[in-house]
């Protein structure tokens, strides 16, 4: 049956067996990946529409009270809290990330550069719990210096520190998006007699927009999702208040408080969990959603 | 009003004094003021590094000793000590490696050297069996599925690609609540460092999967068609070329992906708890599944967690060795990649 101009040499090479079973198996690894993303997405569906079988879903969305024990469900305590403190974070984080990323970028020479950099993303790889104990031992009793009064638990504390975890991720996307603008742009501002600070300002930074609005809307996502240290600095009171000087819970800190403690499987806690679980993979995706969509829109590539 | 309005002046020409020299080589008080700006905003974040550091370190550092090493937990902290925490860290650090490399470094190998090559031979050839009318029946169809396969293949590794993308940004503590309703509500697998680890690897595969198919792309493709024209398929290629010339960067990769899992403490209490247990746990991997979930960042964390000021300064210690471990991690995957990478 075989045709007589095929090579046999080739057809044996085909037709080994065990390439098709390393494929296979390389192939169903990668599968692995995509498996990982169905089973968080049916995990927190699954457990939190038990959740919200006991729970009208409107009560959640509108409540304004979080306290599980009195069956009180009202996400918007938690959700502030995350949103306040990613606030404070942003501001703490933006103007140092991207002060940081304009020196790298246009200011610091080469070889002060490569110290630099590596040493900002140090902050980056700390452990977060690192940070809260940091926050709790050394930024709160420094705050309460300036406010007196000031609770041993605080968003402002937790923000500043979330804020500083932050700041490489800023600093270090922003600068690549920076470096990525071709230098001819850069000498034909200055061949115009623009100024260092007019080129960073008017030329580079505006050529990279789309990357450093990128990188602040990921670390403000990174910030959402953080829990070690606003659960350590910011406390466990669910608290509906825009005051940073206050205690608030976080939903992240409410998953680990309720973690910390036996909640039994089944039981209405354990569900809630899952249902903020649920919340927060929501927010953190769409805000992950949009820092793509503007790097996609707003691109533009120079050669 | 006079009948005769008087005109316009005519536009003077401009002055040439009016042009003035070019400035004297002295640097404008704005620029400088944004120079200083940008150099105090670098400074100012590295200070707070440093503040972060020295505080920590003033904290700990009377604490640390080979008996904090060596010793039990304890409810005092005068005596307590670190060795409990320490040998769960690395456990969970070896069944995370056991499960997470094997799997990433497979999907990257996947992703990248196999699904993301092009196709047009294998889909000519399986056109033309189709046409021949050479198979029939189950043949043709399973023919017909190969095809299709190929088809929507791009479109599919595109999918897992941004999925991967999505997954690294995923907060970890999302992970906790994955492993809690899977391996220990489904699987029935104890709170134990076993639940823990697995936890752990899936939260660095996406990590892994990224550094190895980073570290496979930057072997030139020169490599690979050198070794298939010399009679190899693309798997011996892939395995005795691409994949060696890739591993010291495969393997730096994964020790950043490690440095990250020994560090977090969120999807750990979430699957087991923060138990409060003077055992200490075996070294042996094999034994995971019964040992408590203890951790150093769990440990640091319920020692802050303590209203005692005498608790700080242990976690402070404990977080000295936290730090040191990382240093350690971190040097040895620079020099890794220093000494074996290779520019082509």
């Amino acid at each position: 049956m075989t045709p007589p101009d095929r090579p046999r040499a080739r057809r044996s090479a085909r037709g080994r067996f065990g390439e098709k079973a390393v494929l296979l198996a390389l192939a169903a690894a990668a599968t692995i990946s995509v498996l990982v993303t169905v089973g968080i997405v049916v995990v927190l569906v699954e457990e939190g529409a038990l959740f919200f079988t006991d729970v009208p879903i409107t009560e959640f969305f509108t409540g304004t009270q979080w306290f599980p024990l009195e069956g009180k469900f009202g996400v918007l305590p938690l959700l502030n809290a995350s949103i306040v403190i990613a606030l404070i974070a942003a501001v703490v984080a933006v103007p140092l990330g991207l002060g940081s990323a304009i020196y790298l970028s246009e200011y610091a020479p080469e070889r002060l550069r490569r110290v630099v950099k590596p040493v900002l993303e140090i902050l980056a790889g700390m452990p977060t719990i690192v940070l809260g104990f940091f926050a709790l031992d050394a930024v709160t009793p420094a705050l309460q210096m300036v406010f007196p009064g000031l609770g041993l638990y605080n968003a402002l504390a937790a923000g500043i520190v979330v804020g500083l975890l932050i700041t490489p991720l800023i600093s270090s996307l922003s600068e690549d998006a920076m470096r990525a603008v071709p230098n001819s742009m850069r000498e034909g501002a200055f061949g115009l007699g623009a100024t260092r600070r007019v080129v960073s300002l008017r030329v580079v930074v505006p050529a990279a927009l789309s990357g450093i609005v990128a990188s602040i809307v990921l670390a403000i996502s990174r910030a959402i999702g953080e829990t070690m240290a606003v659960t350590l600095a910011a406390g466990t009171i669910p608290n509906l208040s825009w005051n940073p000087l206050e205690g608030m819970q976080t939903i992240t800190a409410y998953i680990v408080q309720v973690s910390k403690g036996e909640a039994t499987r089944g039981s209405l806690q354990y569900d809630s969990i899952f249902a903020v679980g649920l919340l927060l993979f929501v927010v953190t995706l769409v805000i992950n959603i949009i820092a793509v969509r503007i790097v996609r829109k707003y691109r533009t590539v120079y050669q | 009003m006079s009948t005769l309005e008087t005109p316009a002046p005519p536009p003077q020409p401009p002055v040439a004094s009016t042009v003035r020299p070019l400035a004297k080589k002295r640097a404008r008080p704005s620029e400088q003021l944004f120079k200083w700006l940008v150099v105090g905003l670098t400074a100012i974040t590295m200070a707070m590094l440093i503040w972060l550091l020295t505080s920590v370190l003033i904290r700990g550092a009377g604490s640390v000793s080979w008996a904090f090493l060596t010793d039990k937990p304890s409810s005092n902290p005068a005596k307590a000590g670190f060795n409990s925490a320490l040998r769960g860290s690395i456990v969970l650090m070896m069944v995370t490696i056991f499960f997470a490399w094997p799997i990433g470094v497979a999907a990257a190998l996947y992703l990248e050297k196999f699904a993301a090559q092009s196709a047009t031979l294998t889909e000519r050839r399986l056109r033309e069996r189709l046409a021949t009318g050479r198979v029939t029946g189950p043949g043709a169809a399973w023919t017909r599925i190969r095809l299709w396969w190929l088809r929507i293949r791009p479109r599919v590794v595109h999918l897992v690609d941004v999925n991967i993308s999505n997954l690294a940004a995923v907060p970890s503590i999302i992970y906790g609540l994955l492993g809690l309703a899977i391996f220990v509500g489904v699987m029935g697998i104890s709170k134990s460092l076993l639940a823990g680890g697995l936890t752990l690897a899936v939260l660095i595969l996406p990590i892994i999967i990224i550094a190895a198919r980073e570290a496979l792309r930057a072997v030139p493709m020169s490599i690979e068609q050198g070794a298939m024209a010399l009679g190899a398929t693309r798997w011996q290629a892939v395995r005795s070329q691409v994949f060696p010339a890739a591993l010291p960067g495969i393997l730096t990769g994964t020790i950043l992906a490690m440095s990250r899992a020994i560090g977090e403490t969120a999807p750990l209490i979430v699957v087991g708890g923060v138990v409060y247990s003077t055992a200490v746990p075996s070294l042996n991997p094999l034994e995971a599944g019964n040992e408590a979930l203890l951790a150093m960042p769990l440990q640091i964390y319920f020692w802050t967690d303590q209203p005692q000021a005498s608790f700080q300064a242990i976690a402070a210690a404990g977080i000295i060795v936290l730090l040191a471990t990382l240093l350690v991690m971190n040097l040895v995957a620079i020099i890794l990649r220093n000494r074996y990478s290779k520019r082509w």
